[in-house]
């Protein structure tokens, strides 16, 4: 516990903690600004012919659509910015040499890479923690609540009420690729060690898997247990009928793949000399 | 013996770095390893420290202290966001230490480190940070202390101060400790052994006195009226202002410096001898 309040206490400390937290809240602004000055023309698009058929109720450019939104951001630039933050965590630490001067001292190699991708998990929660706070609270504040209409494969429509309770879940479910994609990354800052290789290759790590996403593949084995294929279970949440099931699986194995790549990564710094 | 390595080796694919390496430190001894860029000392150094692993040879360390081993390599390494006050926090928390306030402020007062100031690291000179490196090494009492290169960096004033504290530490507080330089009168004059590396082999061990004076090929001699003196007219010189570079030959430095003393119009005011690195890193067994 000890190793993880310490590694707490050193990303509190750096300036790149903040600089990701402004980043949040950077892309969380300007998608509200967008959706403020585009948004209602976006929407009238695209229930041109709906409106003359259907009544709505309420503003349909209001918070749960805004938040729902910032909810896709879990695409790519979320990701993008905690492989970013959380790869530098080591990183930083070889190139400042301190993770020579760290292991001079009586801690082992396993708990003090144990501690940092604990303290990784703690850090992306708490991201997205703050995340899903200041949404909720700036959406709601500036844009009210009212129905929510999402574009899947169709237009489907929640009520104001159920569409908070499917947003707040497909925020805890898109944690567990959150925190996917945090482990890859401090297992690639494991493997490269130095900071640039490693965000270029988060990154296309990133879009790799970003693209993997939209192919289709006629196996199921392929649909339920490659990894690109398990990062969307939280956009499942927005179906008329919530397939918990799959769900339910695809969770499992993306939390076994982190397990996984997170073990490579410890197993690889235990081996590894420190030169 | 609190440290001892025997017949280690390492080699990286094909190249051999350590060749059946051994050394010793004892309690309160100041050993020194000296050799040429590449010679294998840091490869050593992390070997003992437990930072590389050795492909043989046999690493024994006399100690019941927690931390038995204490060091820094190259330069120090410091978290350059924090202060002094946090680095040793962090560095001690990490090893499960938990000290009180006081406990840190007297380690830095014993470095020579100013407790009051909380500025990030990264602003210090290189000389207040191997101080606060040095002082990290100290943590949690450790026998024996490996320096590699921590004269690197600093002002004459600061290698001064750096062997005051590792002389202190060694005398007064019985700590072994081994350390590596390219300063070598500075070290010279600082160690009890040498312990002499080139190619990955220790070519030379023994009293530093005795290895420094055996590789001493010529001396520079600073002094008055040298240019006329009759001793070193017979002799291999090369004059210099005020100073004259002398290749004794044959004859010891002990006896032309009695001579030169001997003669009225002469006066010798310091005899630095220049050691003769090829002399000194060459595989010969005094």
């Amino acid at each position: 516990m000890d190793l993880i309040r310490i590694e707490l206490f050193k990303i509190y400390r750096q300036r790149k903690t903040f600089y990701a937290i402004a980043a949040i809240f950077v892309l969380e602004a300007f998608i509200m600004v967008s959706a403020y000055f585009q948004g209602r023309e976006f929407l009238d698009i695209l229930l041109e012919n709906l409106r003359e058929s259907f009544e709505f109720r309420g503003d349909l450019l209001n918070g749960n659509l805004i938040i729902y939104l910032v909810l896709n951001s879990f695409w790519f630039h979320i990701p993008l910015i905690l492989m970013i933050v959380v790869s530098g965590f080591l990183t930083s630490e070889y190139k400042d040499r301190t993770v020579e001067a760290v292991l001079i001292q009586p801690v082992s190699k396993f708990r003090f890479i144990t501690a940092k991708y604990l303290s990784a998990l703690i850090f992306t929660l708490f991201i997205l923690g703050i995340l899903v706070i200041s949404t909720f609270v700036l959406a709601y504040t500036f844009f009210g609540t009212g129905d929510l209409v999402v574009f899947l494969d169709g237009l489907s429509f929640f009520e104001s009420r159920e569409a908070f309770t499917r947003l707040a879940y497909a925020f805890v479910i898109g944690s567990v690729t959150m925190i996917f994609y945090a482990v890859v990354s401090l297992t690639l800052a494991v493997l490269l060690q130095e900071a640039t290789i490693t965000w270029i290759l988060a990154a296309l790590f990133l879009i790799g898997t970003t693209l993997f996403l939209r192919l289709e593949f006629e196996s199921d084995l392929m649909e339920y247990y490659f990894f690109p294929k398990l990062t969307d279970s939280w956009q499942y949440l927005f179906y008329a009928e919530i397939p918990l099931g799959v769900i339910l699986k695809k969770n499992v194995a993306l939390l076994l793949y982190t397990v996984v790549i997170g073990w490579i990564g410890i197993r690889v710094f235990q081996k590894r000399d420190i030169s | 013996m609190i440290l001892s390595a025997v017949d280690i080796c390492k080699s990286y694919g094909s190249r051999k770095v350590l060749k059946e390496v051994s050394l010793s430190c004892r309690e309160g001894e100041i050993c020194g390893l000296i050799g040429p860029n590449g010679a294998g000392k840091s490869t050593l150094f992390r070997i003992l420290l437990g930072l590389v692993t050795k492909d043989s040879g046999t690493l024994r360390i006399s100690s019941q202290a927690p931390k038995p081993l204490g060091g820094i390599i190259e330069k120090p390494a410091l978290y350059g966001y924090l202060n002094a006050f946090e680095n040793l926090k962090v560095f001690s928390r990490i090893q499960g230490l938990s000290c009180s306030y006081e406990t840190y402020r007297n380690l830095m007062e014993q470095v020579g480190l100013s407790p009051e100031r909380e500025d990030p690291v990264r602003n210090y000179s290189m000389g207040m940070k191997q101080r606060l490196g040095l002082a990290i090494a100290l943590l949690n009492a450790p026998d024996c202390v490996i320096l590699d290169e921590p004269f690197s960096g600093l002002d004459p004033i600061g290698i001064r101060a750096l062997q005051e504290q590792v002389r202190h530490l060694a005398r007064e507080h019985g700590i072994g400790v081994l350390i590596s330089s390219h300063n070598l009168v500075e070290l010279g004059d600082l160690c009890d052994r040498f312990f002499v590396i080139n190619h990955g082999e220790i070519v030379k061990e023994g009293p530093a006195r005795e290895i420094l004076q055996a590789a001493a090929g010529r001396y520079l001699i600073y002094g008055h009226g040298l240019e006329d003196s009759a001793t070193l007219r017979l002799l291999q010189t090369e004059f210099r202002k005020g100073s004259v570079l002398l290749s004794p030959g044959e004859l010891p430095i002990e006896d032309i410096l009695k001579r030169l003393t001997g003669e009225t119009e002469v006066s010798v005011t310091a005899c630095i001898p220049q050691t003769n690195l090829s002399i000194l890193f060459d595989k010969e067994m005094i």
